[in-house]
């Protein structure tokens, strides 16, 4: 559509600013991966080596040997899904409400939703695990589930994309006889993609890596998550630390297919186009 | 116009309900707590807790760690917050040009450090880090510059901890500003080109007051992020050297987990709330007045 | 009629004796190595069921409280002797005593002095011993033979003498500390009869023993004999001989081993160096019982069944973990090893830190001012001064 030509020390200097970018952030991520397939001589040794001159496939079977991946894998998967799914469904839905709608005391309601970022969770650790005790809810994939599926980042992140759908748009719709949840569905939805999208990605990266939550909840390893049952093969010293690294790419991948997945979701919408002014 | 009580119930109750059990009400216990001298004796019988009134607080005011510990905070906060701000813009930008080749490749190494294993994390970057034989200090000896020690000086450790901090925000709030720019459509940019525009001022004029809603969450976001900065200092120094790393949140953990002063950690976390809650409070305000 | 009733009561018994389940925590390796031992356990007990639940490392100390808290314990837990003091003092812990007047099997005698310390509180006895660690000296053979010694440095003397020639080759040092750790400081403390509380809570930091002991280990920061700013990577720099001595224990041995198996051979382990004694940190872990469990009598027997040299032998051997149980120790597989034999003279001079419910606060408090020592922002005066002030508002 632009018929400027992008000039080619521009295009130059953001490939080189992308790629050094790229090196910077990825390279706990290459020590990761390369470590997985080391032998323990290679490890710290220095210059680090960021290709084993003698890969192994040890640690990682190792690692199927003493983990039992399928009991966790599933329950990662169930707890994954259905915490992303509530939890975007669910902040979309208070976002548009927080965003849209009409009442007194809403900015008061909405600092008190913010306030619940306000205390670190460490505190809130002990009482938590009490109430759910309390509720019967120990060792279940509700306790997994439930805590952590209402969140003020999701609210708050869907309520700030949502204002900037105009108005207009909803009010010609309630003119024709349309209510919330009609509006909701056919409007706000989808013109948020790119936000529901975005949430996705966080809640389930979220998901999928928590860690301390899925420890504290289950009173038998069948509740295990995946990075439980994986961060049990260390010693108390940092033995096996190659184990380790082959059991945390193995939990990464699946994220990395999900953020590829919903980049599509994230391009500039067609979805804008509906607008004339 | 007010909306409908059944529209409210439907689309807030479940998230708001929710949130009431499972987050608020345990928020509420654990800084009631503040105003007992629960320890580890209260542990497994609460009823050995007794009340104490403010006694926490006025023991809070006069130590001298948790004020290098707010210190340090702050410096942390201020020092981070408008980096992570102009670099997750910056990478946001670049990654939506239409001419820009890889896209979702460069979005998701931007974003691997907040899923990358934090072992491995604090290894590479402790590596990175090392006097004798890190990255850094290798690079910076090309140009004649003297290296320093960087996690075990107390000067140099707190803005090695900031650069962590930093160096793992870009990714998710790239990805926040992202979004925020697929909302704005193309043709506000045309228009502004045939009228000359240039792309700077398309950017002034045009992106920046479109981004609005998301610059506002993210820097609400990361003043309440940031003031609770926790897992980097846990990571690498642990607070030190000579509690230069020591943040409210590492402070109040040590209180509460290391030395089993629950009540005394809760009155850390009623300040600390109080004046997250204010800055919120505040920066919201600022932006209603600017809309 | 009554053969009905009868037959049904036994088969009533027979289920309640049967399908037991013993649950247990256990951490990392532990736990995971622990199954290969209860199914002997069980084979002895027909009908019971061991269940592990393995807790990381890193996070196991969150489950532990958060269980306490909840009131949602197993009837077994694998405890940290660092940890012993805090979980005895919420309560948390059956008292033992009785279980240890019947048995035949666990007495204090049969374990290391140091290690049963960890497991008495206020006068009751709430763990048995399960596998134990000290630490020793780790040296450079070969490095310390170029300085003049054949042997490893036997005295404070010696260690320092033998540090600072290692230390003036360029750019090296001859050992390594780290600034603020009590498991590293207080065996000095301990080696010239000096402590921080004495038996009776009393403290005891001013005695001129014990500003000895700190004069000595800040010596080495200030001589630069050890770098201020730590060891980076311990394999790299023992490998290398940046670091030719440090202080560490067993897991140590084996790992040294496969890290950097190009020095095999030219290192070896030592006992600590004399001064009055040769005092070193013991650290391990114990079985405790927790007091709402169902299974008490039960749980006793797996912790005897743990304690029986048999089972003692057989987890050194799976995991290299030094037995607690002391006659273990005459097995020629440890007696003549040469690395786990000196762990084994050594573990008969070991202490671990006071069983208190303060001794975390006041540990806190020590590593504070030592770090401010050794890094030279205090003299050796002013760290004693602010030591007594801190902790006497502790104690009282």
């Amino acid at each position: 559509m632009r018929k400027k030509k992008i000039p080619f020390i521009e295009q130059l200097g953001v490939h080189i600013i992308l790629f050094a970018a790229f090196l910077i952030m990825a390279i706990p991520f290459f020590w990761m991966v390369s470590t997985s397939f080391k032998n323990p001589d290679e490890i710290y040794i220095f210059p680090p080596r960021w290709v084993p001159h003698r890969p192994t496939f040890d640690n990682y079977i190792e690692l199927f040997k003493t983990v039992d991946f399928g009991r966790p894998l599933l329950n990662t998967i169930i707890v994954a899904v259905t915490s992303t799914f509530l939890s975007v469904m669910l902040s979309a839905m208070a976002g548009y409400g927080f965003a849209k709608f009409r009442f007194r005391g809403k900015e008061k309601l909405f600092l008190l939703v913010l306030a619940t970022l306000m205390v670190p969770g460490q505190m809130t650790l002990i009482p938590v695990y009490l109430i759910l005790n309390s509720l019967n809810l120990l060792n279940t994939y509700a306790g997994l589930i439930l805590p952590g599926v209402a969140s003020a980042f999701g609210i708050f992140f869907m309520r700030q994309f949502i204002t900037s759908i105009p108005d207009e748009l909803i009010d010609a719709a309630k003119m024709d006889g349309a209510r919330e949840f009609f509006i909701f569905l056919k409007i706000i939805l989808p013109l948020s993609k790119p936000a529901l999208a975005t949430l996705t990605i966080f809640n389930f990266v979220g998901a999928w890596n928590s860690f301390l939550w899925p420890l504290i909840v289950a009173t038998d390893e069948k509740m295990y998550t995946l990075p439980v049952a994986i961060s049990v093969v260390q010693g108390q010293y940092g033995e096996k630390i190659a184990l380790q690294m082959s059991g945390s790419f193995i939990v990464i991948i699946p994220i990395i297919i999900v953020f590829f997945f919903a980049q599509k979701y994230i391009i500039k919408g067609l979805s804008m186009s509906g607008m004339k002014f | 116009m007010k909306t409908r009580l059944s529209a409210i119930l439907i689309f807030l109750g479940p998230a708001l309900f929710i949130m009431t059990v499972f987050i608020i009400i345990p928020i509420a216990l654990s800084l009631l707590i503040s105003v007992t001298d629960f320890n580890v004796y209260a542990i497994f019988d609460w009823r050995n807790a007794k009340f104490i009134g403010f006694q926490n607080f006025i023991n809070l005011f006069s130590d001298e760690i948790f004020w290098k510990a707010l210190f340090n905070t702050f410096y942390a906060l201020v020092v981070a917050m408008p980096l992570t701000i102009i670099f997750s813009l910056l990478f946001a930008l670049l990654l939506n040009r239409g001419a820009t080749y890889l896209k979702s490749f460069f979005r998701l190494s931007l974003y691997l450090p907040s899923i990358t294993n934090t072992v491995a994390i604090a290894v590479v970057w402790a590596w990175l880090l090392n006097p004798r034989y890190g990255l850094l200090n290798w690079f910076l000896g090309l140009f004649g510059i003297a290296g320093q020690n960087w996690l075990s000086d107390p000067k140099w450790a707190m803005p090695s901890i900031i650069a962590l901090v930093v160096w793992k925000a870009i990714g998710p709030n790239m990805l926040l500003f992202l979004a925020g720019l697929q909302n704005i459509p193309d043709f506000l940019y045309e228009a502004a080109e045939l009228d000359g525009a240039n792309r700077w001022k398309q950017f002034l004029h045009i992106t920046v007051p479109s981004l609005r809603p998301q610059l506002l969450f993210v820097s609400v976001m990361l003043v309440i992020g940031y003031l609770q900065l926790f897992e980097e200092p846990y990571m690498l120094t642990k607070g030190g050297p000579l509690n230069s790393t020591m943040s409210i949140v590492l402070y109040l953990y040590r209180q509460g987990f290391y030395q089993f002063n629950f009540g005394y950690a809760s009155a850390v976390a009623v300040v600390l709330f109080g004046i997250i809650l204010a800055l919120t409070a505040i920066q919201m305000r600022l932006r209603k007045y600017q809309e | 009629m009554k053969k009905i009733v009868i037959s049904f009561l036994l088969i009533l018994l027979a289920i309640s004796i049967c399908g037991t389940t013993l649950k247990v925590w256990a951490m990392g390796e532990e736990a995971k190595t622990l199954p290969v031992v209860t199914q002997e356990f069980e084979k002895e007990n027909p009908g019971v069921k061991v269940e592990v639940q393995a807790l990381p490392w890193s996070n196991a100390f969150e489950k532990l409280l958060t269980g306490v808290a909840g009131r949602q314990l197993p009837d077994v837990i694998q405890m940290g002797t660092t940890w012993m003091p805090s979980f005895s003092a919420m309560g948390a812990f059956q008292d033992l005593g009785k279980y240890i007047e019947k048995s035949e099997i666990i007495s204090e005698d049969k374990f290391f002095p140091g290690s049963w310390s960890t497991c008495v509180y206020k006068g009751k006895v709430y763990g048995i011993p399960w596998y134990v660690d000290t630490r020793v000296l780790f040296y450079r053979t070969d490095l310390l033979a170029e300085v003049g010694y054949t042997e490893a440095p036997k005295n404070w003397d010696e260690l320092y003498d033998a540090a600072k020639k290692l230390a003036e080759r360029p750019d090296m040092y001859g050992l390594t500390f780290q600034t603020n750790e009590i498991q590293e400081f207080i065996p000095f403390v301990w080696q010239n009869g000096a402590t921080v509380i004495d038996e009776n809570n009393k403290l005891k930091v001013d005695e001129p023993n014990f500003k000895e002991a700190l004069d000595y280990f800040a010596r080495f920061f200030e001589e630069d004999i050890v770098p201020k700013a730590g060891s980076g990577n311990i394999f790299q720099d023992f490998a290398s001989g940046f670091v030719p001595m440090f202080f560490t224990g067993p897991w140590m041995v084996s790992m040294i081993h496969e890290q950097t198996p190009q020095i095999d051979g030219k290192w070896a382990v030592a006992l600590m160096p004399e001064k009055i004694t040769r005092t070193s940190f013991m650290g391990g872990s114990n079985w405790v019982i927790s007091k709402t469990s169902k299974n008490k009598e039960l749980a006793w027997k797996f912790v005897e069944f743990m304690s029986t040299p048999e089972v003692q032998l057989q987890w050194y051997q799976l995991l290299k973990a030094l037995p607690a149980v002391k006659e273990v120790w005459n097995y020629s597989e440890l007696k003549d090893d040469p690395f786990t034999s000196v762990f084994g003279e050594q573990l008969k001079d070991a202490r671990a830190t006071p069983n208190i419910a303060e001794w975390e606060k006041i540990e806190s408090i020590v590593e504070g001012v030592l770090e401010k020592r050794v890094l030279g922002k205090i003299t050796t005066d002013e760290a004693i001064d602010e030591m007594t002030q801190k902790i006497s508002k502790i104690l009282k």
